[in-house]
């Protein structure tokens, strides 16, 4: 367990702008430097049907990365996230297996199940008092083995109109991309406006002082890993909506990939630091940026350059290693 | 240099490990690992005799090997303090770089000197932003993992693009009196590494500074350079071990080693070496890759499906995070 | 209102508690007392629900209490301010005044505004004003004290304890938390108040209770009680017996060995010139937080001077580090044993040897027979308690590490030892033992700095003593003018009054 130590910094003058605008503010920045790149480029980049498009584009990675925000935020990680959605997934597509009637029972049963997997990760972490990092790789692991034990191959599938999720449309934008603003907005007001949100702050800042408190650390702890378990939940099924079945290695990239958005975004590793907005806006910048590259007609391959080079950047700017 | 010392506001309030717990790191924990190995042998060989032919045995070190070669230069930035997620990604990249330079003498050099140099530098750059620029050790080495993958792509279009030189080929996939010639590679690499971590100053250096950095600045250690140089050594090592797990494969492809950055992570974890840095052994390391490659062999020997192979993965990380890894 | 009985309690190696007594009446302010390691903080953690005790019972308004984490003591109205900060670095100001108990709308939402609204309204009345919204982290360490008191002021708690409240604050913000104090006194509230400085104990105590090494020795009120009798309680035992004698009296005309001019380490260390000589142990007293530590550890390198030089060895440095200074034969134990000083998942052995590998080099091979005896020879002459050289240092008590802390440097030093807090958190009879250690050290004809916040220390061991205050040398004071009143008023000078 780490104290941190608040280092007695001589009295500095006022800051005007809070360290949270000023992250936000970067991303935002950067966003908008490329799309007046991309309005350069081409007529259609600056088109709101093209913006829209690309946020349409970001919204499954947003939804697993804001659980990951979640267990960052109280200084832990998940890495369990990519094979629970594959598990999800399959699961979500086998059992409905193409019968209307399943559906509803079939997804709260696939929602309940993410969630208790999420649980049992937050248990394991708190009891063994090993790093999350092993613990949700294990875990990881054995739900990766499990999905592919229960299929090898894309499973099932699911009635027409299912993609209703994924395609259907609320205004100008899709069913499950306006469920994932909900979602975020939901979280951001939650964070700031709830005990339990402050707590998970104050978990991550020192856990030390948190425990000393009396702060619910264990329970707080075991409630983050549990709702990155729900999200990776709603992920698999929106997954499944969009490509019509689940596949058992479906979300093996959401397991690093998940980590990105979230430091871009401006939530450090180091826990205590960040917020979920950040991780919206991190995330819709990965994809604005790939969209832009496609506009210049930048292989996919470079773009995954730029995107570890963007991940350099931002790090490096924001100076994770010290705190305060 | 640059040293920070955060001058204490407060005192910490010591929080004392009680002493079972601590006793069993010091004492039992330290061999644990090796207890798991030797019962995993046991628990094989009667279930499947055939577990103990020669054939089945040299097989198994043969694809043990290239994990074996990376969970080393893992242990070590572990050791220091770290976390090296491009191991995978290094692998791959020169194992790639080797199928383009033909099939001579000439190449095999070529192929060598480009594959190290890929890994040194990796390494360099993950050492340098975790020192210069304090990014942490997971994000650093996560995006080189991500830039150096893109660069692979970009490079071979996506597709499998051949195999490496034959020499090289000898040297991944080929016995020599039944003992696979890669095993010589590991004995080699894992001795220097020996050698370095528990037998020179320099491998005090590196303990010293992944168990408490600021002490090792405040005992005049070249901090930077030694956590550098764990990565560079890191990449080095991810380097060979593609070579020798690209020359065991047929055909080159860009997923080659794929899942090492976690295995290879996991394999030091329950080997004994701390997730926090400063403590850990190499032969421990070491036995951590067998358990989990012998894992993954019981799976097959018992006629379960292959898939049981990543379940039981999982399990052995938990069992062995449950028993004896504390943070 | 609150009273402890019988409180015991044992940490790996150390009987932190050994069977101690405590009454609080409702309406006073009881000083609790004791040299440090007496065991007065652990004492805390235990009525704040933090530790268990092993045995004996807390009373609660006469009720036995047990509390299963501190949230409990917290919500039956214990409230303790640690003398380390218990603030979060990257929330606001009011929010770390009122986590866990945030002021929320009829939606049960937080009410940042009324949350904010309060904090500044109790911060005035403690004479602050403050940006509120500002990150705690961003404050000075002086305000981050006046954070930590306000939050004991947002409910009146029944009992309140405060852990060296005034180590880091001064003049009208002492006076301003006296007086505070006694309006919650006259509130009913009864307030535990820990501290060194025994003129704050005399003008604000009512009663005072008095353990030394884990046990109660006394309970007494404050009126009739003079300074003396109060430090034989505290000390209680033959100073001379604890403080060994010289092994050989120090050189008449000791030759400078380290020279520190003029040093300045941003607003902590402001022009600060001392000398140390060889074979005499230099004491540098002052309060916790007035630059003594930086001091040291710009002297050491460990933290960049701004202004000044070092001269040692017949070189002068404008900018030294660690590496040169442990060549010139420099040493530097630090108060931070587990942040600063040991690599607590290593053997004793190789903590011994970290500052001085080359005693142990044997070409580029670490020669580990050697280190091994080494070791050995150091925990037999230091009695370090521990199974032998291969012995986790974590797994070893507080006055353990600290012999092998100083052992290693004992070994690394040749010219200058500085001791930061030697005797920190270390059981007596360690202590009496490093005591002797630095009497033999200095008898090799090293020159010692001692840091050391408690005067008996400082008047008992020290040939030549520096007072600090305030990032600045007050005053030198040399064989017999060296006494606990002259160190105190160097120490305090503006404080007389308080």
């Amino acid at each position: 367990m780490s104290v941190t130590t608040i280092a007695p910094s001589p009295r500095a003058p006022a800051r005007r702008i809070p360290e949270q605008v000023l992250r936000l503010g970067i991303v935002v920045i950067l966003i908008a430097v490329i799309i007046v790149l991309g309005c350069v480029v081409s007529d259609r980049f600056g088109t709101m049907n093209n913006l829209l498009n690309v946020y349409e584009q970001s919204t499954d990675l947003a939804l697993v990365a804001l659980g990951q925000t979640l267990t960052i935020l109280t200084g832990g990680i998940d890495l369990s996230v990519g094979s629970m959605i594959s598990l999800l997934s399959v699961l979500t597509s086998g059992l409905i297996n193409s019968n209307g009637d399943l559906v509803l029972p079939v997804c709260a049963g696939v929602l309940l199940l993410g969630m208790i997997i999420g649980l049992v990760n937050g248990i394991g972490i708190v009891v063994l008092r090993v790093h999350p990092l092993i613990v949700t790789l294990g875990t990881g692991a054995m739900l990766q083995g499990l999905a592919l034990l229960y299929t090898m191959e894309p499973a099932g599938g699911v009635p027409d109109g299912f993609d209703f999720l994924a395609y259907g449309r609320v205004a100008d934008i899709s069913v499950g991309a306006s469920i994932v603003l909900v979602v975020y907005l939901l979280a951001s007001f939650l964070m700031r406006r709830t005990a339990t949100g402050r707590h998970i702050y104050a978990i991550g800042d020192d856990r030390h002082a948190a425990v000393l408190l009396g702060l619910p650390v264990r329970r707080l702890t075991v409630l983050v890993y549990t709702l990155s378990g729900l999200l990776c939940a709603m992920t698999a099924i929106y997954l499944v909506a969009r490509f019509g079945s689940g596949q058992p290695y479906a979300g093996a990239n959401y397991t690093l990939a998940s980590v990105t958005p979230v430091v871009v975004g401006g939530t450090m590793l180091s826990g205590g630091r960040g917020g979920v907005i950040g991780t919206l806006l991190g995330a819709y910048l990965i994809a604005i940026l790939n969209d832009f590259l496609n506009f210049l007609h930048v292989s996919t391959e470079i773009q995954l350059v730029v995107q570890g080079l963007i991940i350099m950047l931002a790090v490096s700017a924001y100076h994770e290693g010290k705190k305060g | 240099m640059k040293v920070e010392v955060i001058p204490q506001a407060r005192t910490l309030i010591a929080k004392p490990a009680s002493g079972g717990t601590a006793r069993l790191h010091g004492g039992l924990s330290r061999y644990a690992i090796y207890l798991f190995l030797v019962l995993l042998i046991l628990l094989s060989g009667v279930a499947a005799p055939a577990f103990l032919s020669g054939q089945n045995l040299s097989n198994l070190v043969l694809q043990t090997v290239p994990l074996a070669i990376v969970v080393i230069g893992q242990a070590l930035v572990i050791m220091t303090g770290g976390l090296d997620l491009s191991v995978a990604s290094v692998m791959a990249t020169a194992a790639v770089a080797g199928t383009c330079f033909g099939t001579g003498i000439g190449a095999v050099i070529t192929t060598l000197v480009v594959s190290l140099a890929i890994g040194g530098v990796t390494g360099l750059v993950n050492g340098l932003l975790v020192t210069k620029r304090q990014v942490s050790p997971f994000l650093a080495t996560l995006a080189s993992m991500i830039v150096l993958q893109g660069l692979r792509f970009a490079w071979t279009k996506g597709a499998p693009s051949g195999g490496l030189p034959p020499i090289l080929r000898v040297v991944g996939a080929a016995t020599w009196h039944g003992i696979p010639v890669n095993l010589f590679v590991l004995i080699v690499v894992a001795a220097l590494a020996c050698f370095l971590v528990h037998f020179t100053l320099l491998g005090r250096r590196f303990m010293i500074t992944g168990g408490n950095p600021v002490t090792a600045r405040l005992l005049g250690y070249r901090v930077d350079t030694i956590i550098i140089g764990s990565y560079v050594l890191s990449g080095l090592l991810a380097a060979i071990a593609g070579v020798v797990l690209g020359g065991y494969a047929e055909i080159v492809d860009n997923q080659v080693g794929r899942g090492f950055e976690l295995d290879s992570i996991v394999a030091a974890v329950i080997g004994g070496v701390a997730l926090s840095g400063g403590r850990g052994t190499i032969p421990g390391a070491l036995a951590g890759a067998a358990v989990l490659m012998l894992a993954a062999n019981a799976v097959l020997l018992l006629g379960l499906p292959i898939q049981f192979q990543i379940v039981l993965k999982g399990i052995v990380i938990v069992l062995a995070a449950a028993c004896y890894v504390r943070r | 209102m609150l009273s402890v009985s019988g409180i015991r309690k044992a940490f790996p190696g150390v009987q932190a508690l050994a069977g101690v007594d405590l009454e609080v009446r409702a309406g006073e302010i009881h000083a609790l007392v004791g040299e440090n390691g007496a065991g007065k903080s652990t004492l805390t953690r235990i009525i704040a629900g933090v530790e268990r005790p092993d045995a004996g019972e807390i009373r609660l308004n006469q009720e036995v209490v047990q509390w299963h984490g501190p949230a409990q003591a917290k919500a039956a109205g214990i409230h303790v301010i640690y003398q380390e900060f218990v603030l979060f670095p990257h929330l606001t100001v009011a929010e770390n005044i009122f986590l866990g108990r945030m002021p929320h709308n009829r939606l049960g939402f937080i009410d940042h505004a009324q949350a904010e609204r309060r904090s500044r309204e109790i911060l005035s009345r403690l004479g602050i004003t403050m940006d509120v919204r500002r990150q705690v982290r961003l404050l000075s360490v002086a305000d981050q004290q006046m954070v930590e008191i306000a939050k004991a002021l947002v409910e009146t708690p029944k009992v309140l304890i405060l852990d060296e409240p005034t180590a880091v604050i001064a003049g009208r913000e002492v006076d301003l938390l006296f007086d505070r104090l006694r309006r919650l006194q006259e509130a009913g509230v009864a307030i535990i108040y820990i501290s060194h400085r025994l003129d704050e104990i005399f003008a604000l105590c009512d009663r005072l209770t008095v353990i030394k090494d884990g046990q109660w020795i006394a309970t007494r009120p404050v009126a009739g009680m003079t300074r003396d009798t109060l430090i034989t309680l505290m000390v209680g035992r033959d100073l001379a017996h604890l403080f060994p004698a010289h092994e050989r009296p120090p050189p008449a005309q000791p030759e400078i060995v380290l020279q520190a001019q003029d040093i300045h380490v941003g607003s902590r260390v402001r022009g600060c010139s001392l000398d140390l000589r060889a074979g005499v142990i230099t004491g540098l007293a002052g309060m916790v937080g007035s630059g003594r530590s930086e001091l040291a550890m710009a002297i050491f390198g460990g933290l960049p001077m701004e202004r000044g030089a070092v001269t040692v060895g017949g070189h002068t440095f404008r900018r030294i580090t660690p590496g040169q200074a442990i060549a010139l034969g420099i040493g530097f134990v630090t108060e931070d044993r587990k942040g600063q000083g040991l690599a607590m998942l290593q053997t004793v052995g190789a903590n011994i040897s970290a500052a001085n590998l080359d005693s142990v080099r044997r070409g580029i091979m670490r020669d580990g027979a050697r280190e091994w005896q080494i070791a050995e020879e150091d925990i037999g002459s230091y009695q370090i308690a521990c199974r032998g050289p291969g012995t986790l240092v974590s797994t070893m008590s507080g006055g353990n590490q600290q012999k092998v802390l100083i052992a290693r440097w004992a070994r690394a030093c040749h010219r200058v030892l500085i001791l930061d807090e030697p005797t920190r958190g270390v059981d007596v009879g360690a202590r009496a033992e490093i005591y002797r250690i630095m009497r033999g050290l200095a008898a090799r004809g090293i020159a010692i700095l001692m840091i050391s916040s408690e005067l008996p220390e400082i008047v008992g061991m020290s040939d030549r003593v520096y007072v600090m205050r305030e990032g600045s040398i007050t005053g030198f004071l040399e064989k017999d003018a060296i006494t606990e009143e002259a160190v105190v008023d160097l120490a305090t000078h503006d404080r007389q009054a308080a």
